[in-house]
């Protein structure tokens, strides 16, 4: 792709500029805040849309910060480019109430519609942010060794995992493996409850247990009682009282027959005397006498023994209520007995419910399962963009790295622990022992790589903002060579004047773009 | 005309929500509200009373159905007629075996189904007793009322696979007037007027939404018309908290409470977090959970991405891969979840860029 024009109408501080681009080198010159990464971010956003966030980002986003403070409402320009040997015409308007998107091939006059894809399909697909990570090269920010270092070995394992420099694999799973580590904890917590649960009705089935245990010994006490008072065959007792009593009726009725008998012996007898010896007066109160003695002594047994029969009747109503008080002893333990059993059965199928309630997934094993897939996903992908772009990219990073120093350092190396060294033509050397220049370079290396790699056929032009602060001089003129070899549209924006000189006195055309 | 009324699964003797501060509490207010039950029958009694089963939650103590019994007891002129059903069933031993009820109280014994006139009323209600937790036989499907003038009732219980299925059709036109259902605890008149599942009377677990309560009916000139009376003391009710991007824990904490204010703190709440949210913002659910009776906080929640245009911002890298592996296929709950986690650690995590 080659940018041929740029009309910036009002965008930043920009307004009214016109840049014609020559299809190899241009420089883009201009003091610090001239508007150099204001142009840089108008083509982006010409190309992709300007970026609007929600929310409380609204503020900082490439809108607002671009937003012109004169005449809002005009907020774009136009750009002319070529790709795929046909000239397009992209104009846009960016301001929220006044958008305009206008994008028109020049060659046969058709307007194509952005709406429907039509300027992704001229990109060929190359998004945003492959845009971002290969087209436009700022300098490395890190300003000590040892963060260079990681800033660079950063980029080289995020490229070949993923494709995107700003994307960190290591930290993202980092990330996913604590949100994880949250919810496993919180199950555990639910799972500790259940089983509190359970502990709660084991508890109460132990105590309905020894309830029942002490009813048990209740019963047995009952029983021993009834079986010292012979009840246990209970009508054999209440015969044996019944048989006391009836033998005590039987002497009873029989003394009082006797007593009869004797009264009336004794009365016919004495009257019998009177008749039959009137006059004689002895024998009959003799036998009057004698007969009342006798029913005398027969009266006092009498009543010794009518004493004792209401003294057995007296013991049977003893023993049959005793009898009856244990029996309802025993029918109201048993029935607590049964209470208590059918208590623990409840009990028990309250304990298989919130055992059988414990299988049943919770929502943290949901959350855990998608953090699995998740987790798993993100490996697989990154495999695959790491078989398809990572040994490539380490090819063609070294063939570049050797090509601009001359052949020194051959070939960029990366272990499985992400670190990267260099071969020289003797020996590996570890990133740390170089000097800063040489990582800038093998950082160039890499991002020109990249480019060519996740850019595919589209080869975008290049965008070197401000990044050959530390380069010296010789190394400068490699680079700037090896760019005019490749034949590739490349935009030098810097605030010094080596750049061109260097060119000039390399005898390499450029364009120089005023700012 | 006769009246009545028809509950089901009251449960009696069930502690819902074990765990939870609230659970003993309800287990009381089971109790509480058949009585309830009870009480309005002794003011304004109705013919008959329905009970279709479960009226226990397990297998009923003795002294429980004393209780129950002398409850009976307080409504003389109201006819009872009580089931047991899958989770009360008659089993070895149960105290249901020869219990002694009031004269007012028909308990269908067996397992096979048996027509009962009501003393003084031309009412005759078919049913029976489960003798089993399951049972897989249609028993229900080939019942037909007794040839008499009346109002003619089965009183069921079950409907689903290992409970007795019915055959809702062959129900429909088996000559019964009513069809007192119980066993499905989600109130429905499978036909209405004439099939009707009461629901249980009390709502038992959090996915009982809504009113819960009995059913209300009379019969008159070979016609019924029923009602649904709701009579539970509280329900279980969904929350939904609508989340925005400019949400923290703090403001939907407020929002949460100005929720349960307006709608009673008796109540209990299943919290349902929707909408989309700050990528950045985290959300507390286990905090939501103390500001009133919750037993649940769903975090439906998903992060305010735009996954459109984040596919096309991040096409070629391993963002726009992982979204456009995800998008290609209709996803199930987990993926949707995995999207979103996937897309938050890619992107949080990054390192720090000009863009």
């Amino acid at each position: 792709m080659i940018i041929r024009r740029l009309t910036i109408k009002n965008f930043g501080k920009i307004h009214d500029k016109t840049m014609k681009l020559s299809p190899g080198i241009n420089v883009l010159y201009g003091e610090n805040e001239s508007g150099k990464t204001t142009v840089h971010i108008f083509l982006k956003s010409m190309l992709y849309g300007i970026s609007r966030l929600r929310g409380r980002a609204a503020k900082t986003d490439a809108y607002s910060t671009y937003e012109p403070w004169e005449n809002p409402s005009v907020y774009g320009g136009t750009v002319w480019f070529e790709n795929g040997g046909k000239s397009f015409r992209l104009t846009r308007n960016f301001h929220k109430a006044h958008q305009v998107n206008e994008f028109l091939c020049e060659d046969d006059g058709e307007l194509l519609d952005i709406e429907k894809g039509d300027l992704e399909a001229v990109l060929e697909g190359v998004s945003e942010i492959v845009y971002e990570n290969t087209v436009s090269v700022a300098q490395l920010k890190s300003v000590t060794g040892q963060d260079l270092v990681r800033e660079l070995q950063n980029y080289m394992a995020s490229y070949q995992g993923t494709g995107d420099s700003s994307v960190d694999l290591v930290r993202a799973m980092q990330m996913l493996k604590m949100t994880r580590k949250g919810f496993q904890v919180q199950a555990q917590k639910r799972q500790k409850e259940t089983e509190k649960e359970k502990e709660k009705i084991a508890v109460s089935m132990e105590y309905v247990r020894k309830d029942m245990d002490k009813l048990m010994e209740q019963q047995e006490e009952v029983f021993s009682q009834e079986e010292s008072l012979q009840m246990t065959r209970e009508d054999d007792g209440e015969e044996f009282l019944n048989e006391r009593i009836e033998r005590a009726e039987g002497k009873v009725r029989t003394w009082g027959w006797m007593m009869a008998v004797t009264f009336i012996a004794a009365v016919l007898g004495t009257t019998g005397l009177w008749l039959l010896f009137p006059g004689v007066m002895y024998p009959g109160i003799l036998l009057g006498a004698a007969g009342l003695l006798l029913l005398a002594w027969e009266f006092l047994r009498y009543r010794r023994l009518n004493d004792e029969l209401e003294r057995r009747q007296r013991t049977k109503n003893r023993w049959m209520q005793k009898q009856e008080r244990l029996r309802w002893n025993r029918e109201s333990i048993q029935e607590s007995f049964k209470e208590k059993e059918m208590t623990l059965e409840n009990l028990a199928a309250d304990y298989r419910e919130v055992e059988e309630r414990a299988y049943l997934p919770l929502s943290e094993e949901l959350e855990v399962e998608a953090l699995n897939l998740a987790m798993e996903t993100i490996e697989a992908l990154s495999g695959n963009i790491h078989n398809q772009v990572g040994e490539k990219l380490r090819l063609r990073t070294s063939r570049i790295l050797s090509e601009i120093t001359g052949g020194k350092y051959r070939e960029v190396l990366m272990d499985a622990g992400f670190h990267m060294m260099v071969n020289t033509q003797e020996r590996t050397i570890p990133l740390a022992s170089l000097s800063r220049g040489t990582m800038e370079q093998i950082y160039f290396a890499l991002r020109m790589a990249a480019g060519e790699l996740l850019c595919g056929k589209v080869r975008f032009p290049v965008i070197l903002d401000d990044v050959f602060g530390m380069y010296d001089e010789e190394r400068l003129a490699a680079v700037l060579r090896w760019l005019n070899k490749e034949h590739r549209q490349v935009i030098i924006s810097t605030c010094h004047k080596r750049e061109m000189e260097i060119l000039e006195k390399e005898g390499i055309p450029y364009k120089k773009l005023p700012l | 005309m006769i009246r009545f009324i028809h509950l089901a699964d009251v449960h009696l003797g069930f502690a819902p929500d074990r765990g939870f501060p609230w659970s003993s509490e309800r287990e009381e207010e089971i109790w509480e509200t058949f009585r309830r039950v009870i009480a309005s029958i002794s003011k304004n009694p109705v013919d008959c009373l329905f009970i279709a089963g479960d009226l226990f939650h397990r297998q009923p103590l003795l002294r429980e159905l004393k209780e129950v019994n002398y409850l009976f007891s307080t409504i003389p002129d109201t006819c009872v007629f009580l089931m047991a059903g899958n989770h009360d069933y008659i089993k070895q031993g149960s105290f249901y075996k020869g219990f002694q009820w009031e004269p007012n109280v028909v308990f269908y014994q067996e397992e096979k189904p048996l027509t009962v006139k009501a003393a003084g009323l031309n009412v005759y209600v078919t049913g029976l007793s489960y003798h089993h937790q399951e049972i897989l036989e249609p028993l229900y499907d080939s019942l037909k009322p007794v040839k008499e003038d009346g109002f003619h009732v089965l009183l069921a219980h079950g409907g689903d696979e290992k409970h007795i299925p019915m055959n809702m059709k062959a129900l429909a036109a088996s000559g019964f007037d009513y069809i007192a259902l119980g066993h499905i605890h989600k109130p429905e008149a499978v036909l209405r007027d004439k099939i009707i599942y009461p629901g249980d009377l009390e709502p038992l677990e959090r996915n009982d939404m809504g009113q819960r309560g009995y059913v209300e009916g009379r019969f008159e000139n070979g016609r019924v018309k029923t009602r649904f009376v709701p009579f539970a003391c509280r329900s279980y009710q969904k929350l939904v908290l609508t989340v925005r991007e400019e949400s923290t824990q703090f403001s939907l904490e407020e929002m949460m409470k100005m929720d349960l204010m307006k709608r009673g703190g008796k109540h209990i709440y299943k919290v349902i977090l929707q909408g989309t949210r700050a990528p950045e913002t985290l959300i507390f659910p286990e905090k939501l959970k103390a500001l009133g009776n919750v037993v649940e906080v769903l975090d439906e929640t998903r992060p305010a991405y735009d996954l459109e245009m984040l596919l096309k911002r991040y096409g070629g890298t391993l963002v726009g891969d992982y979204i456009a592996h995800f998008l290609e296929k209709d996803r199930t709950l987990v993926e949707e979840k995995a999207l979103y986690y996937g897309i938050q650690a890619l992107l949080e995590t990054g390192f720090p860029t000009g863009r």
